[in-house]
């Protein structure tokens, strides 16, 4: 699949995590070394462990080492990498970074400075996608003049609707406006609101959809400016904004209205000349009806799930497509088939609010078996940074069809145990086997629904075996500790019989 | 999975037998449950009046195969420093505490004597740093109220007041990284 001779010979992954061991994976069998950077608290990382090459950029926060330009660059000329693949997060869509990355003669495995920066503001990629035709969430082009333009605007794009303070945030300016009967008072108490809190009283208006799906569409686009694309995600449990489990295809999605949502997010991408791979993610409402949410300029988290099912590895595609090939297949090659999903490994503690959860890791248990893929950032022995995003793992897995993966991630992450610090993957499991899950008709609300619910209790069985088995590991220690002398004899020639048991010996780190 | 019920209550350690008694707290239940190692790797646990009889072997210090009748389990358990262990079990996770005699009998010793009106440590819930330090030392403060915030990986979470009280002990400075644990005030 791969030929031996790559223009480029070596690239630099300006990220850390598993985004980063999994750009390493795909270079390394490319035939291209890796180069890791890392901070401080990062030296046994796994991302570095990946890597031929690695240069300590800084202290643990990130904006003084993976945040650093200045830094990566200096590594990037100091080790002569051909090219710098960004990952997602960090630097991946700071557009002055992929200009000082091609001032250097390096080439930035991504779009183009100008496309990351059209697309990064919400007004200028609203200009752009328009242009192109592409539906957004309808609404006032501008301000708000009056009470009377607000009430003539509503009726025009129906009920209910959202007044916004243009200088908003924190929901504060807000108003969602069920009837013509409320408009009036929603739109002089959100002007005040937003006075007081902003100094600005600006309001506009969009029309709200309530609950929404949130589907997104893998495009790429080519060295020609012509996009192609690859199936959607869906992306609608979110717990805050933050994504959770993800999808491909959508069980929403009509064959009919996948195609056009994957020719208009096309159009979407062609209208900024995008070159690699993006995603155009939409809003679907319950009449699925869809629109243009955002573009985001980089690779996705979520990504595996379309490489499960479109047999594609988009980095391998980033990389050609950086060093001037041409995209590797056109629109009628890309078929798709089976199930896949995704769910994100957290360190944080669902029981106690999902507070972060960092530490260290004393052991770490990953699931195995067919179709089942781990991407995975941390490892035994590592201590999980506080500086960093609490997302550790992704464990994706594809099946033949839905109910399947259902159940083999659900499997897997049975199989899941990270020992040391707290992770979601109980919290995972449950969402997996919720009703609304299952029904696969879940929108962005559906995470707080399903919290809302008191859990299913525990088998008496379950609760059986678990004194059973904690009894007896308290048992174990017990006796350990009152022979302990007597046994360290025979422990320290590998004995121990089946009471006591090696202290690990690669905890060297403590905790 | 087989229970046995036993009619002539406790037995006792005897002819080299070990025997130990522990508490199992599980949800809002308690247990008196007992172990006695029959031969190696092969016990007796009973769980109240209910018997048990397990070949259990440590994979590692924090996994478990078990063997319980003809039911097998492979149990990953991991630890907490303080408080309640989370056992996976066939894909379900069960809280369980097992405390020694001496232990429960301190435990319950220091809730009589904390109470409703002893002072109560504010704890930083995991290793950050603390951005905020909202209230003043002798500041009276009602349930609810924030008193610092603490932040890890992009996150801020604010600590409130568990009842009403008076702020005393504040050693939280705003921009000192603190460990998990770290005391950080105490209401009163």
């Amino acid at each position: 699949m791969f030929s031996s001779k790559q223009k480029f010979k070596r690239v630099l992954i300006a990220n850390r995590g598993e985004i980063a061991v999994r750009v390493a994976r795909t270079l390394r069998e490319m035939g291209i070394s890796p180069v890791a950077v890392f901070s401080e608290v990062d030296r046994i990382a796994p991302h570095v462990r990946a890597a031929d090459l690695a240069f300590p950029i800084g202290p643990a926060p990130a904006p003084e080492s993976y945040l650093c330009t200045d830094k990566i660059l200096e590594v990037a000329k100091r080790a002569k990498v051909d090219a710098i693949h960004p990952g997602y997060g960090f630097l991946s869509e700071n557009a002055a970074f992929a200009e000082a990355v091609a001032a250097a003669g390096i080439a930035f495995i991504g779009p183009s400075p100008h496309a990351m920066r059209v697309m990064g503001s919400k007004t200028s990629a609203r200009d752009a996608v328009k242009a192109a035709g592409v539906p957004y969430v309808p609404g006032s082009e501008g301000a708000l003049v009056s009470e009377e333009d607000a009430k003539t605007l509503a009726a025009r794009i129906g009920y209910p609707v959202m007044l916004k303070a243009a200088a908003g945030g924190g929901g504060k300016g807000m108003r969602l406006v069920h009837s013509a009967a409320e408009i009036g008072s929603a739109y002089r108490s959100a002007r005040s609101e937003a006075r007081n809190a902003f100094g600005d009283d600006t309001v506009y208006m969009e029309k709200a959809i309530l609950n929404p799906h949130h589907v997104e569409i893998q495009v790429f686009g080519g060295p020609d400016g012509k996009a192609v694309w690859l199936g959607e995600r869906e992306c609608s449990m979110q717990r805050r904004h933050q994504k959770v489990i993800e999808e491909t295809p959508s069980p929403i999605l009509t064959e009919d209205l996948r195609r056009r949502m994957g020719e208009v997010a096309c159009r979407a991408a062609e209208a900024v000349s995008y070159v690699g791979a993006g995603t155009i993610e939409f809003l679907v409402d319950d009449q699925r009806n869809f629109y243009f949410l955002e573009m985001n300029t980089r690779l996705q988290v979520e990504h595996p799930v379309t490489e499960l099912c479109c047999g594609v590895d988009l980095v391998e595609a980033q990389v050609r497509v950086a060093a001037g090939e041409p995209l590797p297949w056109q629109q009628h090659q890309i078929t798709r088939s089976g199930h896949a999903i995704e769910a994100r490994l957290y360190a944080e503690d669902p029981d106690q609010g999902f507070i972060p959860s960092p530490g260290f890791i004393n052991e770490l248990i990953l699931p195995q078996g067919p179709g089942v893929r781990v991407d995975c950032g941390v490892a035994s022995g590592f201590e999980v940074p506080r500086y960093y995003d609490p997302m550790i793992a992704k464990i994706a897995v594809w099946a033949p069809n839905r109910e399947h993966a259902i159940h083999k991630l659900h499997r897997a992450l049975s199989d899941t145990a990270v020992k040391g610090i707290t992770t979601n993957t109980a919290f995972l499991r449950r969402l997996l086997m919720s009703d609304a899950f299952m029904s696969g008709d879940y929108h962005t609300g559906s995470i707080a629904e399903i919290m809302a619910q008191t859990p299913a209790a525990l088998s008496s069985q379950v609760q059986d075996v678990a004194v059973i088995a904690k009894v007896i590991q308290t048992y174990l220690r017990d006796s350990r500790n009152v022979r302990g002398r007597a046994d360290s004899d025979t422990a320290a020639r590998g004995g121990g019989g089946n009471r006591s048991w090696r202290t690990p010996s690669w905890r060297w780190g403590g905790g | 999975m087989a229970a046995e019920i036993v009619v002539g209550g406790r037995r006792h350690g005897v002819g080299g037998v070990v025997d130990m008694h522990y508490v199992a707290l599980i949800g809002q239940h308690e247990h008196d449950v007992e172990v006695i190692e029959l031969s190696p790797a092969r016990y007796a646990v009973v769980i109240g009046e209910r018997r048990f009889e397990v070949d259990a072997r440590a994979i590692t210090e924090s996994t478990l195969s078990l063997l319980i009748g003809d039911d097998a389990y492979d149990v990953e358990i991991e630890d907490r420093a303080d408080g309640p262990s989370s056992l996976l079990v066939r894909g379900q996770v069960a809280k369980v505490e097992v405390l020694d005699l001496r232990k429960m009998r301190l435990r319950r010793a220091h809730d009589s004597v904390a109470g409703e009106d002893g002072p109560i440590t504010i704890t930083s819930p995991m290793p950050g740093k603390v951005v905020a330090v909202l209230v003043q030392e002798g500041d009276a403060v009602k349930a609810g109220q924030g008193l610092l915030v603490v932040e890890a990986m992009k996150m801020e979470n604010e600590l409130k007041a568990p009842r009403d009280g008076v702020v005393r002990e504040l050693t939280a400075r705003e921009g000192v990284p603190v460990d998990g644990g770290k005391a950080l005030c105490v209401i009163e």
